[in-house]
């Protein structure tokens, strides 16, 4: 699959901003405001001059009208770290889930390096697969491209485990995307806990496709898992079908409930939705981007 | 119910095998086509939780075995080819239908079918009801078709198979053994039926104009050729007639005639009709119910004399006799310089070649011959006394004649047709496929014969019955009776007619309208056979009583065999077996 862009829409996506609830610290400086005072542009507070300090953030306007000597002090604006998890296990396998997914992955990271944050990207399945930092600056959305079309749908999902290994890392706090269809056999909880507590901003995106909420009435089929490999013969009547679109919407609503009951993100992104409306409109209402 | 096609037993035992395969064919599992799903998680959830069936959902099953039996005990049943059992006992024995084949039987009538396609619904409904018993089949033209058979298939069949072919005057049909008779008629031909004959009658008036005559006479020295045509309108109103007569595709005579109800006209037409050939009338009218007689053929004869070679070192009284006979050419030759020839008649006086010539012969007091016999004893002053009737002898007054002696001659195939008062041989014909010969036991110098009127009569007749014989004028298509001699009929499209042989006679059958061309001995004549007839043409009279003409409307339509419902009701369930399963309409 191709992931090249339009340059319009590229350029659309230069003016939209990835939303962090939570202030982080950065590493390098960037366009972000950080939570500590450093030598950005705008002006945060005062504090007492000691020993020390540099002259230059000597507030003389202050000392005339209260004969203190007073530190100008600035935000420091850094960088954002943003891990971006792109569910590449074999029930993404579906050629129209996977594309989306990969797309809004390509999409969400070239915001993200267009704003100089810090992305990584991390394409998981029963663990966390190679990780990639593709460095700063929107230029190398092109190495982006080439390793999300490289990248294969393969193995069985393990949200925990997968975030247990992310998480055995020393990381820097970031804004956390996760990209998925959520059909963990172990439950999505888990893992979307683990990943939570680790101080992490965790935004869901929630892919699905049409042949996941209504199979429709199939008839007499043999069901292949494709994690698993598992067998299950089915006559999928109208009614049976009818319960299975029931039983996954029920799904969708408790993973949307989950997010809302841990202050988690989430959008659900579907796969026969145009791709340019789910990152100008749907994340834009889900209050991911700006 | 009955079986058309086997025995009870067998229908019951296909039956019940047909649902057994049904039924092992339903419970066997199939594999289904394998559907990749991203996680079973959500099925397992959906399929292990306990869920209420609807009534339909728990007796579809049920339902959807029951509708594949019926497919295949329905199509199995239309292999069967069942039919209504009747109760009347008399059906259960032999059945045997015949259908009237006369010409009429192709008239139109008002609702545009033909009365034969009447008569073959109503074939087809008596074979469908015989229950179970054997049928046979019989035309009144052909006799027996088909059976007696209890396969109703094998019946229909031939139903469909026959065609009107005339036998206007043929036997009935007997078939041994028969507990019923069916006879499917218009009664355009009169029949002595048994009582105990069932007559259906698909009678129904219709206009029509017919060629009911037709011949030809060939120009003479003072008259040129002529066509005899007698036509009739048999409609209910005066009708004008279009009468054309053609040789090959030239008009050579065209008329119009105004012909009341009911009238008959006849015509003499002078005709060019060059060296002669095959002569067709058509005749044309706006009310015509009957198209085979419209048309009639005739064969005009060519008006050229016979070619005759006569061998004798005298011909004497013969050679003045066919000098005068404008119907004949002669050459002369000695039996020296005699070669066999394309001359039409042979004469031989007082000598014989060695080898039988290939064409017909007159032998004058022949001598001994391997191939034609032995002389005899000889009679003096012989008198002739009237024997066998035989055109080579008719006209020739014995009275006139004074033969002085004649040597008894006798040889294989050869039949005196005259003999004297002591039964020494005359005159003797022998009437052959390979040879047709007259000979004459007596020398024209061993008698007064040279100035017997009688002479030129009995010459004249031989010549003509070895070189163009006659088979009669036009007659209906039908069986014909022949002499043995005939060798081969050729019909009108050129195929050969099979020819049946017994004792002297050989019998054929013509089978459509057309010239016949018949061949015997070396010789060749035509025939020409044409459907109308007042018998068969005319179209609004029946010889059936009121009460049997009035069976017409017994004649009715017969409904469909019911193997075509079984194989309907077989397809009406598979398509909504489908319908429902498939499209998952009522699951």
């Amino acid at each position: 699959m191709a992931l090249r862009f339009e340059d319009d829409f590229l350029k659309k996506l230069e003016y939209l901003h990835v939303v962090s609830r939570r202030a982080f610290a950065g590493q390098s400086r960037a366009d972000r405001r950080a939570r500590k005072r450093g030598r950005g542009l705008e002006f945060a507070d005062h504090r007492g001059y000691a020993a020390g300090d540099d002259f230059r953030h000597i507030d003389w306007k202050a000392y005339q009208r209260l004969n203190r000597l007073l530190l100008r002090l600035f935000d420091e604006e850094q960088d954002l770290p943003i891990y971006l998890f792109i569910d590449s296990s074999r029930s993404m396998a579906e050629p129209a889930k996977f594309d989306q997914a990969r797309r809004i992955a390509a999409a969400l990271c070239y915001i993200g390096l267009a704003h100089l944050d810090r992305v990584t990207l991390l394409p998981f399945d029963i663990r966390v697969g190679d990780e990639t930092q593709p460095g700063r600056g929107k230029g190398r959305i092109f190495r982006v491209f080439e390793l999300l079309e490289q990248l294969e749908a393969r193995g069985p999902t393990d949200l925990r485990e997968a975030f247990k290994a992310f998480g055995g890392r020393s990381r820097q706090q970031g804004l956390a995307v996760v990209i998925s269809d959520f059909l963990d056999p172990n439950g999505f909880e888990p893992g979307l806990k683990m990943l939570a507590s680790m101080g992490h901003d965790v935004f869901v995106v929630h892919i699905t496709s049409a042949g996941d909420r209504h199979p429709g009435p199939l008839g007499d089929v043999r069901f292949v898992d494709a994690e698993t490999g598992d067998l299950r013969d089915v006559d999928v009547t109208p009614s049976l079908a009818a319960a299975y679109g029931s039983a996954w919407q029920a799904h969708q609503l408790e993973l949307e409930r989950f997010c809302g009951r841990y202050n988690l993100g989430y959008v659900r992104a579907d796969a026969e939705q145009a791709f340019e409306q789910i990152i100008l409109k749907t994340f834009r209402q889900g209050r991911f981007l700006t | 119910m009955s079986f058309g096609a086997m025995a009870a037993w067998q229908a019951w035992v296909l039956l019940l095998a047909a649902a057994a395969v049904a039924v092992w064919l339903f419970r066997l599992k199939v594999r289904p086509p394998r559907v990749a799903v991203p996680t079973l998680l959500l099925w397992r959830r959906v399929l292990d939780e306990p869920r209420e069936l609807t009534w339909w959902e728990r007796v579809r099953r049920a339902v959807s075995l029951a509708a594949t039996v019926l497919i295949a005990v329905a199509l199995a049943l239309a292999v069967t080819r069942p039919a209504p059992r009747r109760l009347n006992a008399a059906s259960r024995g032999r059945v045997l239908i015949v259908l009237d084949a006369s010409w009429s039987m192709l008239a139109r009538i008002t609702s545009g079918e033909t009365r034969w396609a009447r008569a073959v619904q109503a074939a087809h409904r008596l074979a469908a009801e015989s229950g179970g018993a054997d049928v046979a089949l019989a035309t009144t033209a052909d006799g027996l078709v088909e059976g007696p058979s209890a396969d109703t298939a094998l019946i229909e069949t031939a139903i469909d198979r026959v065609r009107p072919s005339g036998g206007e005057h043929a036997p009935w049909p007997v078939v041994a053994g028969v507990d019923a008779v069916h006879f499917i008629t218009d009664g355009a031909i009169g029949r002595e039926l048994d009582p105990a004959v069932t007559v259906h009658s698909v009678f129904e008036p219709a206009p029509n104009v017919a060629i009911t005559a037709f011949d030809a006479r060939p120009a003479t020295a003072g008259a040129a050729a002529e066509a005899f045509v007698a036509v009739a309108n048999y409609a209910a109103a005066p009708q004008r007639l279009h009468l054309t007569v053609t040789r090959d595709s030239t008009v050579v005579a065209e008329r119009s005639i105004e012909l009341g109800a009911g009238e008959a006209g006849y015509q003499a037409l002078p005709i060019d009709a060059g060296r002669g050939g095959r002569i067709l009338a058509r005749v044309a009218a706006p009310a015509n119910a009957l198209a085979a007689d419209d048309e009639a053929v005739a064969w005009l004869p060519r008006g050229e004399p016979v070619t005759v070679t006569v061998v004798s070192d005298d011909p004497g009284a013969l050679a003045l006799l066919l000098q005068r006979d404008a119907g004949v050419t002669a050459t002369y030759v000695t039996p020296a310089e005699y070669r066999a020839g394309r001359a039409e008649v042979v004469i031989f006086d007082r000598w014989l070649p060695r080898a039988a010539p290939s064409r017909p012969a007159l032998c004058l007091a022949p001598p001994t011959a391997d191939w034609l016999g032995t002389v005899g004893t000889e009679e003096r002053s012989p008198v002739w006394t009237p024997g066998a009737r035989h055109s080579v002898l008719a006209g020739v007054d014995p009275l006139t004649l004074d033969i002085r002696k004649v040597r008894a001659y006798d040889g294989e195939g050869l039949l005196p047709v005259a003999r004297s008062d002591k039964g020494a041989p005359l005159v003797l014909v022998a009437d052959h496929a390979d040879r047709r010969l007259v000979v004459l036991a007596f020398a024209v110098a061993d008698s007064n014969l040279a100035f017997a009127p009688a002479f030129p009569v009995l010459v004249g007749n031989a010549i003509d019955w070895l070189a163009r014989p006659s088979y009669g004028p036009a007659r209906a298509p039908g069986r014909i009776t022949l002499p043995a001699s005939v060798s081969r009929i050729t019909g009108p499209d050129g195929s050969a007619v099979p020819v049946a042989r017994a004792g002297d006679r050989a019998f054929a059958t013509l089978a459509r309208a057309g010239l016949y061309l018949i061949e015997a001995g070396g010789s060749r004549g035509v025939v020409a056979a044409n459907v109308g007839s007042p018998e068969v043409s005319d179209l609004a009279r029946t010889t059936l009583a009121t009460d049997a003409a009035d069976t017409e409307a017994r004649v009715r339509r017969g409904g469909r065999p019911w193997w075509t419902y079984a194989v309907l009701a077989a397809f009406v369930l598979a398509a909504l077996e489908w319908w429902t399963w498939q499209r998952r309409v009522t699951v």
